[in-house]
């Protein structure tokens, strides 16, 4: 009897430790890593500190994309939303352009205009070319330049084929979740997001 | 005794061979790229095809496609054609294919209008409005 006692014991506690758990794993600590980079109003801004203590949800884009990454941002502003609905604050939208040499400050800056963006906790972000390279290296995305298009006038542009992301980042600077940026499931990352907090 | 369901070509009004639907933009800004989308339905019984878009709203115009390869890799690439089998509909849409609009010759804003031309191998030219959404 007295053992019996002491398993169902041992059972509620395991079950009350797992529950407090956040169930989400860590994919890659990069609380180490400074990036120094420059925002929308060409202010410096150093990644990814800028989202320590914060829960950090990040998009990797570039200005150019006509479908993926205009999806990924309307899908960030309605996390935010969502957020903001259940009165859910210290979260930080990070936005990082992969390709910095078009996507200077001020294009990002109309860029995130022309999709309803609101600045009051979200970033857009561009660097150097090394810079960005050696970011994206650690976070896990990929981008490079694929197909490019001769336009009438001579000129020319490039296009990007890149991983569709979306990133979960916690208050200490570790990757817990990646997500299809152009496909997220709102609810899914508004309840991984309370999890942390 | 074979009953057709879709009447026969010669039944049908010319101009509605072709109907497209459901067209709209995405917002864009001046010199940097966009995309159009929009539901191409071919009532004829024969198959048709899409091998241009036009538009004065940019300085190229192609139809695109986005495609998936592995660890959630996603990219755009031109392609030639778009086939509308007979009596079926194509639809153009986010993460799949579009019209892309490249090098646009100005700001693109919720609530304008803008023409496209589309040119179909059989039924010729089309223009239609869309929407900037």
């Amino acid at each position: 009897m007295k053992n019996i006692t002491k398993i169902l014991l041992f059972t509620f506690v395991a079950q009350f430790f797992f529950s407090c758990m956040d169930e989400l794993d860590t994919i890659n600590d990069i609380s180490k890593s400074n990036f120094a980079l420059i925002n929308q109003d060409s202010i410096h801004a150093n990644f990814p500190s800028l989202i320590k203590g914060k829960v950090g949800i990040v998009g990797y884009i570039f200005t150019n994309c006509p479908d993926i990454c205009p999806l990924t941002t309307n899908n960030m502003r309605l996390i935010k939303e969502a957020l903001e609905n259940d009165k859910i604050t210290n979260v930080e939208f990070v936005s990082i352009s992969f390709d910095p040499e078009i996507d200077k400050p001020g294009i990002l800056k109309n860029f995130s205009k022309l999709h309803n963006v609101q600045f009051s906790n979200w970033e857009f972000l561009t660097g150097e070319k090394e810079t960005i390279k050696n970011l994206l290296k650690e976070v896990g995305v990929v981008a490079f330049v694929g197909d490019s298009v001769l336009i009438k006038d001579s000129s020319y542009t490039y296009l990007y084929v890149h991983t569709d992301r979306i990133q979960l980042i916690d208050q200490d600077g570790k990757i817990r979740k990646n997500y299809l940026g152009s496909q997220i499931n709102i609810d899914e990352i508004v309840e991984d997001v309370k999890k942390l907090l | 005794m074979l009953i057709s369901c879709n009447p026969s070509d010669n039944n049908m009004n010319e101009k509605d061979k072709i109907v497209i639907t459901d067209a709209w933009m995405r917002a864009g800004l001046k010199d940097r790229n966009t995309a159009a989308f929009l539901k191409i339905t071919n009532n004829s019984n024969s198959d048709d095809t899409l091998f241009s878009v036009s538009s004065n709203l940019a300085k190229e115009t192609q139809i695109h496609e986005t495609f998936t390869k592995e660890n959630d890799i996603k990219g755009m690439r031109h392609i030639e054609k778009l086939i509308i089998p007979a009596n079926s509909s194509v639809e153009l849409k986010p993460g799949e294919f579009h019209v892309m609009l490249i090098g646009l010759n100005k700001d693109l804003t919720k609530g304008e209008t803008g023409n496209l031309n589309l040119q179909f191998k059989n039924y010729g030219s089309i223009s239609i409005k869309a929407e900037v959404k």
